[in-house]
């Protein structure tokens, strides 16, 4: 006589394998029906958060801008705002000087600063260490699009990967996933900057022989398509040559912080030619 | 096992929350985690099972990487705290927190295993080994913590009138 539970768990192993295998080989076709199982968990879940951090982003304002330092912290949070501004300025001087000297004659000042945008608000990150994610309250609703970039007042922050109909995940540029064509502002080399997870990106495939220092600005090339040309990646914070093979070994941390975002700009020009699904 | 399984998602969500809004980006735990580990301890076992699959499409549907990896990863929980329940007796707390250490550090190898088949990252890359051991050391060192939570989830749904299948049935004299 056969035990009616004797074949229930190598049943149960073979259903659980065959379940993730399914999903993750669905999930690397970009299965459509995946992702409306992804849109609808965020739309569920992300509410939630939404809300929360609106209660404790009011609690928060209430007792820093009333009870502590009325006044004062305001003026600080001008102050910073001025500054980043001036910062950014000074980079745009630092590139429109740049050409100049190489006899271009005619500067796009409008490319580079009066982009179409759509202002958003980070209501979400991925909380694990696998993946750098964020979740924006814009979605395709706002006409969010895959592809497009993501800015922050310091730099780029990252593009659009997935959305949903009313918020929008945004791949940060120090997601493993991530790569864009970048140069080095004081040289003009250009190379590709990939994310490598926590908070570093590394510039990839430029020569031992090109010349590149701690403390350049990478900017991001325009070629691809992807983000536009002149806006900040980050600084060269380590350059090693004397590692083995051809290019050098170069690590970039971002302008922005990353990980504390608040308000973010998606810009609706630069767009990556993704298949429809 | 609707029930239970409603009032642990809403713990496992509340626990994500947490994680989004307060600990990130200063702390990491694998909270989640060791929700569905000290789940898988108990009797049933359909219940951390969906329990997994809940989660792990939550935080798949928060991640870039591909969906299925962490919902796979709570899978390997389970299996684990299936595999520590029928071979060894957790009965003490600090037992317990030594089996979601184990559980932790599998997952760990299955997620690293995963992410490399899928070339989304190198096999342990050593700029990240530090903080991944960090966190797999916090999260472990929470699991007592985590026992009471389950422990307490359990009592509250008893006392609303939820029984486990493993429970003995209520006396009932012949006659009345």
């Amino acid at each position: 006589m056969h035990q009616p539970g004797r074949y229930r768990t190598p049943l149960l192993l073979a259903l659980t394998l065959l379940l993730v295998f399914t999903v993750l080989s669905l999930s690397l076709k970009s299965s459509p029906a995946l992702r409306k199982v992804q849109g609808l968990v965020v739309s569920m879940t992300a509410p939630g958060l939404e809300g929360l951090e609106y209660v404790g982003r009011s609690a928060k304002q209430l007792w820093l801008g009333y009870f502590y330092l009325v006044g004062v912290r305001r003026q600080n949070a001008e102050l910073q705002r001025q500054l980043e501004e001036f910062k950014q300025r000074e980079v745009h001087f630092q590139e429109a000087e740049q050409a100049l000297t190489r006899l271009e004659t005619l500067l796009d000042l409008k490319r580079q600063v009066a982009l179409p945008v759509i202002g958003a608000r980070v209501i979400a990150y991925d909380p694990t260490l696998w993946s750098r994610a964020a979740i924006i309250n814009q979605g395709k609703a706002q006409g969010v699009k895959e592809g497009l970039p993501v800015l922050a007042p310091q730099g780029i922050v990252g593009r659009i990967v997935g959305i949903y109909p009313e918020y929008a995940k945004v791949m940060l540029i120090v997601d493993r996933k991530s790569s864009a064509d970048a140069m080095v502002q004081r040289t003009r080399i250009r190379g590709m900057l990939k994310g490598k997870g926590g908070n570093r990106c590394s510039l990839e495939f430029v020569p031992k022989n090109a010349d590149v220092q701690v403390g350049d600005l990478v900017l991001a090339s325009g070629l691809v398509g992807l983000y536009p040309k002149g806006l900040v990646f980050g600084k060269v914070t380590a350059a090693n040559k004397k590692n083995p093979g051809v290019f050098q070994e170069i690590e970039v941390s971002p302008n922005v912080d990353l990980s504390t975002l608040e308000e973010v700009l998606v810009v609706k020009v630069a767009t990556l030619a993704f298949p429809e699904p | 096992m609707i029930a239970p399984l409603i009032a642990f998602s809403l713990v496992g969500l509340i626990i994500f929350y947490v994680q989004n809004l307060v600990l990130f980006p200063y702390i990491h735990l694998r909270l989640l985690a060791l929700l569905v580990f000290y789940v898988g301890l108990r009797p049933s076992l359909g219940l951390p099972l969906a329990l997994g699959l809940a989660l792990g499409c939550l935080q798949d549907s928060y991640a870039t990487t591909p969906f299925g990896v962490h919902l796979g990863a709570s899978l390997v929980l389970v299996a684990m705290a299936r595999y520590f329940r029928r071979r060894l007796l957790l009965q003490q707390l600090g037992f317990q927190a030594v089996a979601s250490l184990v559980a932790l550090a599998v997952q760990e190898v299955y997620l690293q295993f995963v992410t490399f088949m899928l070339s989304y990252q190198p096999l342990f890359p050593h700029d990240l080994t530090g903080v991944h051991t960090m966190e797999i050391l916090g999260t472990a060192a929470l699991g007592p913590l985590m026992h009471l939570l389950v422990q307490g989830m359990e009592d509250s749904l008893r006392r609303l009138g939820w029984r486990p299948r493993s429970d003995p049935m209520p006396y009932q004299p012949f006659g009345e």
